[in-house]
């Protein structure tokens, strides 16, 4: 062990709170990777139904036609995500007020205008999940890490007040033992900090274009509303 | 398909791959840092016992040492005191002296010697200037012979030092033929080493570390006990050592 101060070593013959700081920080880091890596495949198909959305929704095809195709799509298994089920949702609303006929144009127009922020609430709630987490591990490991590494010095420290002789040798084991705690909190909390703000940029961004839909495809929505109820007076 | 838009909606679950992707990364680093560890350590060893190919070289630093260069001066000084002393004082007042003589050259070591004893002839004079001269001369002579078996032994003692440093060098791997290190190292006459300093560095801190480091083990060269102090002082007080591995296969 003298010879060869191997990190295995230093880990195992640590005192038991610097190995329960250091496991809390294993786990935090094993959880927050795991959580980057979720989000960012999560990051990466939103944008890529966003994209896809929104080419199919400007290509002209008939709106119905492409709510009955994100039907047909939600029975095969892949349901609506994103930009998507903010058009399912107002639209849905929107036909079947629009199919009563004693609601007049600017209550369909609310009703489906609600409906849709109920939708991006509801999308915007899934982009930040685990976001959290990764701000609180990017801020709290560092502060843990300090922690295990000031117990073992302190450890490390008190067993030299015991010892005649006062070596480097008799402390150094100690203090690197309690370093590599420092070690992982810093580890673990670099790229949860960084994944952090990349993810919270990618969601200003992506809700931004939510908004941009909402208020593009309700102008749309008004539109075919006094179209409707115009026909109907007309009618009736 | 539910018929409510405030229903929550399936979400695709996204678990397998980051599960594996951050269990494997850690495992990944885990690995690397105790491999990492154990094989630098590993690696050390290796190299010790390697055989060293070196080359250390003394270099004469007279000119170099400003400060030690009156000393070995002094010395010699002190032993041929009457007629060192006699030599250089008549030049700056030749000719108040001449005057009455007709040689010029004996003239101004017989004013010096006339003071002190004024009663001693002139022939006699002369003859003890003669003398005088001569037994300067022969002075002289023993002296160029006795530095040039000073100058001998100082340079066997060099190649001791040379040998015992070379033992203890254990050249770094990262040396390279052509790489030159200059140290500065002061002894003690009990041939203990008071200090050593890089000069001029080889450009690669590593071999300049390993270097000192070979100085600093040896220590001391107790051998150097033996060798006259004056010549001690002239070559060994300080002295530089340069450094450079020659023969590197690789």
């Amino acid at each position: 062990m003298q010879e060869q101060l191997s990190l295995i070593d230093l880990v195992l013959n640590a005192s038991f709170t610097v190995q329960l700081v250091m496991f809390i920080l294993l786990m935090a880091s094993v959880l927050s990777w795991y959580m980057i890596v979720q989000r960012f495949i999560y990051f990466r198909n939103a944008r890529d139904e966003m994209y896809g959305f929104e080419e199919r929704f400007w290509s002209g095809i008939d709106l119905a036609q492409l709510y009955r195709e994100g039907n047909e799509k939600a029975s095969d298994g892949h349901p609506a995500l994103g930009m998507e089920s903010i058009f399912r949702a107002g639209f849905k609303e929107f036909s079947r007020l629009a199919q009563e006929n004693e609601m007049d144009s600017e209550a369909v127009m609310e009703g489906s205008r609600r409906a849709m922020r109920v939708a991006a609430m509801r999308e915007e709630e899934r982009l930040e999940r685990h976001l959290s987490f990764l701000a609180s591990v990017g801020s709290t490991s560092p502060y843990i890490g300090l922690f295990g590494t000031v117990w073992g010095i302190m450890h490390s420290f008190r067993g030299l007040a015991n010892s005649t002789q006062a070596t480097l040798a008799t402390v150094a084991p100690g203090i690197s033992e309690a370093l590599i705690a420092t070690a992982m909190g810093l580890f673990a909390a670099i790229p949860a900090v960084l994944a952090f703000n990349r993810f919270a940029s990618k969601v200003d961004v992506l809700s931004n274009r939510y908004d941009t839909f909402m208020d593009e495809f309700s102008s749309i929505l008004y539109r075919q509303a006094y179209a409707l109820r115009a026909r109907e007076k007309r009618a009736g | 398909m539910s018929s409510s838009i405030y229903a929550k909606p399936a979400a695709p679950r996204i678990i397998l791959r980051p599960a594996l992707v951050s269990v494997l990364l850690h495992v990944l680093i885990i690995y690397l840092m105790t491999v990492n560890w154990s094989g630098s350590e590993r690696e050390i060893v290796r190299t010790k016992p390697a055989p060293k190919v070196i080359n250390a070289r003394l270099v004469d630093v007279s000119e170099f040492r400003p400060k030690p260069k009156p000393k070995p001066k002094a010395a010699p000084k002190a032993k041929t005191k009457p007629v060192v002393k006699a030599k250089p004082k008549p030049k700056p007042k030749p000719k108040p002296v001449v005057k009455p003589k007709a040689a010029p050259k004996p003239k101004p070591v017989v004013k010096e010697q006339a003071k002190p004893e004024p009663r001693i002839t002139e022939q006699e004079l002369a003859a003890i200037a003669r003398a005088d001269l001569a037994r300067a001369v022969a002075e002289e002579e023993q002296a160029a012979e006795a530095t040039a078996t000073a100058a001998e032994m100082a340079a066997s003692y060099a190649s001791l030092i040379q040998q015992t440093v070379i033992n203890y060098w254990s050249r770094p791997p990262s040396a390279r033929n052509g790489m030159e290190a200059l140290l500065a190292i002061q002894l003690i006459p009990t041939g203990e080493v008071v200090s050593v300093s890089v000069l001029k560095s080889s450009g690669n801190t590593a071999f300049d570390r390993s270097a000192m480091n070979a100085v600093e083990k040896a220590g001391s060269f107790p051998e150097l006990q033996q060798l006259p102090a004056g010549e001690f002082e002239k070559t060994f007080r300080r002295f530089r050592l340069l450094f450079r591995p020659e023969d590197l296969r690789y």
